[in-house]
């Protein structure tokens, strides 16, 4: 367990180390910088004003020395500055972050301990009608772009009915907890509406698969309640699919939701790293998404170590 | 099993043959553009009325489909393909196997799109060898679009088709085969596979779906199919500019996503249970 | 009640008693809505279109022009001119003519925290902006002054090195608050990262405006509230709120349910948008169209041999109706122009050549250049060249799209066979136009009133490996009168010289067609029925320069 555990953190600095690159990279070989889009919607700059800032800014550099320094000062535990805002890094990314960890983890946990209840209750009377019913509201959760998603409850809650704020993260000069909460309803509602979807298909296919194996059988031979047989002896094997898939969605913790944040003008991570990375704001962009990265790696590393308590027929080599 | 597949066998009909027949009969093309009528409602002549340039709605719908189609079909199942190959050998092989890929999976996961897509949109592909005719056609915005998402896509098969092989591996009757004398080949496509197949057909599913969607994000950025062509994720995005003065340009093709995604699902479902009889499943 | 139903119905009479019930008091604070959030607030560095309009409601550059494009003075008390004797010509040791520029600043005007504007501020905002490595963006104006000598704690001098005919417009010169950047800027290579604007915004002692920044909430909302040493007309909103939506259809749906009161213009919603909004809900707003400076127009490559023919650029204008596309994409509202000047410049003039839209003689030419008609539906000339071509514009952009698409459908049937090619913005900038791997280009270009069209007309500004692909002229146009008619103007002080100079230029622009003229972008100013006071500029100074004008009619 620990040599698994001390090889795997061995890994993990490695994919960092290597993504690092890749997407420093990246961010490098996309064309144009902002400044050489500056003068386009500005009549007074000149090419001199353009070669000057990039001098300033440190771009007329080679990618690959840049690269370098950025990797001597972060080991040296220096995020630097984000171009874009012209703070420290931390100072940009540790509100944003609060922001995200708030809207994904409500988003996510109520999704999944919805899609658990529907998912259950779907496989538990396969093709009956309560059945079709969850499949078809599935389907038109699938179904849906979330900006459209957005778009409607934006419209129905808050411009018809004005039940809740269209958008924003508190109201101007007011920032008490129940002002927050009011501004979190609709993003959350969408993110959850947007991923529910999904998540129940995987537990009633995950269940269904379950609760047709032998030893579900045996276990009701033997004069097992309902509520043991599928909340122990089933749930348990289904959950390899679903762990997986909740692991796959934890890196959204961290690299937020583009889309829903943008039609509700919530300022999360996910904004920022677009933002950040469209500005060629090269250390935001890398402690957003290596942040990002961590976390999906931490999340895939705990989903192995669930695989094995869920299911003891499963062992590592 | 044959209600899905009736379904998606009549959508893929109109939408493949529809403009033609109707291009045929009325001479009606999608690029007709008549600026004098335009986001038109109901009429003899467009029974779904017009867009915001005067298209005929109903044959933009035929179209889109065929691109929609073909993208979502492609796309989810070259990313299956992928993503199983790569789950089987992880999950199966283990040691160092298992650790270089899913460490090549969780990289792929954290790699940020945006840049990746504008990169590729900048490529100059004569430099990459690709052959001009190629380069320069309409098709090569479909071709990037479909890489992208089997990129996007792959990462979840492949971890999910891990799992479940690692919970298949050390069971006694692979344990069996494999003291038989089986080879590993023998032993991924007859024990294993059949025994990864719940997740992974939802998956695929529902990614055919999921890539008509993400065309749909792709054009709300400016980098998906590009005009004139249309697809059922572009009329979708453009529609939402429209909301408050033509609603029904959206409902039609969002109508039709919907349609769609029902029938691979149950496409899917009946897959499952042809394919996967009481008793073979995961663990049974 | 079991303890959950308990609290779950306490939370939803909590969040039920937090909901507003009636209207703040009569319209005291206004929510403005804008499509972007400007990421940082120094004036100097970064310009951006966000940032003007909020800092427009809290600190005074020198001069501008205003609604009447007109050059005022904001901070200062009179314009220099040659005839009231506060601009003096000099020659300059080199032989060249410079000028130098006395201006006042107005005995009122004061910073936030009571410290008034002094030259101690321009001196200040002079050295910051003459340093290299200090992040100005626009190093222009501060590399033409060649010194300032301060008179005084209001008056100063500034010595410029060319006479140009707008000398008296210094409005890229917004001076800074020394007595609070002066640490900042202890290490010019830091000042970006130091700036008081970025640490500090809500710092009232960094605004000299009617308003001073009171909470900025990043990537939200930026809160304003009426700057307590302010001493000209007194504002009349309490407070006001600039929130940033950047999706169009969301910034819609906060003005329908009240979140935001008005949509800001320059920063607002495209116009084809704006009047889709207005002819659902129009008469509930009041909704202000105003032409402004974007400039739209087609680029055409003169190095293509199809091209580099006069009579196939004549063509390409002929064959497209101009007046119907913005007729029925525009309403009308995006008058089509004839050449690169707006009609509200000063130097505008009719007297240029008009191209309607006329089908046949387009034809005509093309088979006069040798293009006939070909079995497909196009054109070939002898040498089995096709008049195919390329157009290209920024992808993602919903109203050019449709544009491009009418374009191509028209000259379909001229026999010019036109293929839609989109890229991201960065990438058509950043790498595609300035290497010149185009055709067509469809694109705007910003200019100012009188703004002198060097960079993209002149031949020297060609963008090629001798310039480093820095020019802008990226259609290639290399004509020697047009390069004659842009040395002149920048130096002709007579208003009417200049004006036939204009003409002229204008005149040789439409007739050679480096550029399809299509028209001039409008903006869209959604405001409630309630507010007066606000009149658009259509240049690129923002309305919010005039917001002790703005009232709340009862």
């Amino acid at each position: 367990m620990i040599r698994f555990t001390a090889a795997r953190l061995v890994d993990m600095a490695a994919v960092l180390a290597l993504m690092s690159f890749v997407i420093y990279v990246l961010i490098g070989l996309m064309p144009g910088d902002p400044i050489d889009l500056m003068r386009s919607a500005d009549p007074h700059m000149t090419a001199a004003d353009v070669a000057r800032l990039k001098a300033v800014y440190g771009i007329d550099r080679p990618l690959f020395e840049r690269y370098l320094d950025w990797v001597r000062a972060t080991l040296g535990g220096d995020l630097g500055y984000s171009r874009l805002f012209g703070t420290p890094v931390v100072t940009a990314l540790l509100p944003r972050l609060v922001n995200s960890l708030a809207l994904m983890g409500a988003s996510f946990a109520l999704a999944f301990l919805c899609a658990l209840g529907l998912g259950i209750a779907a496989a538990r009377r396969p093709n009956s009608g309560l059945d079709a019913a969850i499949n078809l509201f599935c389907f038109a959760g699938v179904s849906v772009p979330t900006f459209w998603l957005a778009l409607i409850l934006i419209l129905v809650f808050a411009a018809q009915l004005g039940w809740f704020p269209a958008g924003g993260i508190t109201t101007a000069g007011n920032a008490d907890m129940a002002d927050r909460l009011r501004h979190l309803v609709l993003p959350v509602a969408t993110l959850m509406l947007a991923n529910l979807g999904g998540y129940t298909r995987y537990v009633r296919a995950a269940m269904r698969d379950a609760l047709a194996q032998d030893h579900i059988r045996t276990a009701r031979a033997k004069g097992a309640g309902e509520a043991r047989v599928v909340f122990h002896h089933a749930l348990r094997t289904a959950l390899v699919p679903v762990v997986t898939i909740l692991a796959l969605s934890f890196g959204g913790l961290v690299s937020g939701a583009l889309v829903t944040e943008t039609m509700f003008a919530y300022p999360g991570m996910g904004k920022l790293i677009f933002d950040a990375v469209m500005g060629n704001d090269y250390n935001l962009a890398l402690a957003g998404l290596l942040l990002a990265t961590a976390t999906t790696l931490a999340a895939n590393f705990a989903a192995d170590l669930a695989y094995a308590w869920l299911d003891p027929r499963v062992s590592y080599r | 099993m044959k209600l899905p597949l009736a379904l998606l066998a009549a959508v893929a009909a109109a939408a493949f043959l529809g403009p033609v027949v109707l291009h045929a009969a009325f001479g009606l093309g999608t690029d007709d553009i008549d600026l004098l009528n335009r986001m038109s409602g109901q009429s003899a002549l467009h029974p779904l009325g017009t867009d915001e340039l005067g298209r005929d709605v109903l044959l933009r719908l035929l179209e889109g489909g065929r691109i929609s189609l073909v993208i979502g079909i492609a796309a989810a199942i070259a990313a299956a393909a992928i993503g199983t190959a790569i789950g089987l050998a992880a999950g199966y092989l283990g040691g160092w196997t298992d650790r270089v890929l899913m460490r090549i999976t969780d990289g792929m996961i954290a790699l940020p799109l945006l840049p990746l897509l504008i990169v590729l949109a900048a490529l100059d592909l004569d430099k990459l060898g690709v052959p001009a005719a190629l380069a320069r056609s309409d098709d090569i915005s479909l071709i990037r679009i479909v890489a992208l998402a089997v990129l996007i896509g792959w990462t979840t098969a492949a971890r999910l088709v891990r799992g479940a092989a690692l919970v298949t591996r050390n069971r006694d009757f692979v344990r069996a085969a494999r003291s038989l004398g089986a080879g590993v080949p023998h032993i991924l496509w007859r024990h294993i596979l059949p025994n990864v197949l719940g997740p992974l057909i939802v998956a695929t599913t529902l990614s055919a779906g999921d890539v008509i969607l993400l065309e749909s994000v792709l054009s709300f950025l400016g980098l998906g199919v590009q005009p004139p062509l249309a697809s059922w994720g572009s009329m979708l995005s453009n529609a939402q500019e429209l909301v408050t003065s033509a609603p029904s340009l959206a409902v039609y093709p969002g109508l039709m996503i919907f349609l769609t995604v029902i029938a691979f699902n149950l496409l899917g479902d009946a897959l499952q249970n042809r394919l996967d009889p009481i008793g073979r499943s995961i663990a049974g | 009640m079991t303890d959950l139903s308990r609290i779950l119905w306490s939370s939803l009479m909590l969040l039920a008693a937090t909901i507003p019930t009636g209207r703040a008091a009569e319209h005291q604070s206004l929510t403005i809505g804008t499509i972007q959030f400007p990421s940082t607030l120094n004036p100097n560095i970064e310009a951006m279109a966000a940032k003007s309009y909020v800092l427009g409601l809290a600190l005074r550059p020198f001069t501008v022009y205003d609604a009447d494009w007109k050059l005022i003075c904001l901070l200062c008390t009179q314009l220099p001119s040659i005839e009231n004797g506060l601009a003096a010509p000099v020659d300059l040791p080199d032989g060249k003519k410079g000028i130098d520029l006395t201006y006042t600043i107005r005995a009122d005007a004061s910073w936030g925290d009571g410290v008034p504007v002094t030259t101690a501020d321009v001196l200040f905002t002079y050295k910051v902006g003459r340093d290299p490595k200090s992040a100005i963006e626009n190093a222009e104006l501060y590399r033409r002054i060649i010194g300032i000598d301060a008179h005084d704690d209001k008056t100063f001098t500034m010595h410029f090195d060319k006479l140009t005919f707008d000398y008296a417009a210094i409005n890229d010169f917004i001076p800074l608050s020394a007595h609070i950047e002066r640490d900042a800027f202890a290490d010019p290579t830091q000042y970006r990262l130091r700036t008081h604007y970025n640490t500090d915004p809500a710092n009232p002692g960094l605004y000299n405006g009617p308003y001073v920044l009171k909470e900025v909430s990043s990537g939200s909302h930026i809160l304003l509230e009426p700057n307590p040493h302010w001493t000209g007309p007194p504002p009349h909103f309490r407070q006001i709120t600039v929130r940033a939506i950047e999706n169009t259809a969301a910034l819609e749906a906060n003005l329908l349910s009240g979140s935001v009161d008005m949509i800001a213009g320059e920063v607002g919603l495209p116009l084809d948008e704006a009047l889709a909004f207005e002819k659902r809900h129009g008469t509930d707003y009041q909704v202000i169209y105003k032409p402004g400076l974007a400039y739209e127009h087609v680029d055409i490559n003169l190095d293509r041999s199809a091209l580099a023919d006069r009579r196939v650029r004549e063509a390409l204008i002929l064959g497209i109706d101009r007046a119907a596309i913005t007729r029925s994409l525009f309403a009308g509202r995006e008058p089509v122009a004839d050449s690169f000047m707006n009609p509200l410049d000063a130097g505008y003039t009719d007297a240029v050549p008009h191209y309607g839209y006329d089908p046949a003689r387009a034809q005509a030419l093309l088979e006069e250049a040798g293009f006939h008609a070909a079995a497909n539906g196009g054109r070939r000339n002898a040498n089995g060249q096709e008049l195919s071509f390329e157009l290209m514009t920024t992808a993602g952009n919903r109203s050019r799209e449709l544009v491009e698409q009418v374009l191509q459908s028209q000259w379909r049937k001229i026999g010019v066979e036109v293929k839609l090619k989109n890229e991201p913005a960065r990438v058509l900038f950043g790498e595609t136009l300035r290497h010149r791997r185009f055709d067509l280009a469809m694109y705007a270009w910003i200019s100012s009133p009188e703004n002198v069209p060097r960079s993209i007309l002149r031949s020297d500004e060609i963008p090629s490996e001798a310039n480093a692909f820095a020019g802008q002229n990226i259609a290639g146009f290399n004509n020697a009168e047009m390069d004659r008619l842009i040395d002149a103007l920048e130096v002709e002080l007579d208003r009417n010289k200049r004006n036939t100079l204009w003409a002229e230029a204008q005149r040789l622009y439409a007739t050679e067609l480096p550029s399809l003229p299509l028209y001039f972008r409008s903006d869209a100013f959604i405001l409630p029925k309630w507010l007066t006071g606000l009149h658009p500029t259509g240049n690129q100074y923002p309305t919010t320069l005039w917001v002790t004008d703005w009232a709340a009619s009862p």
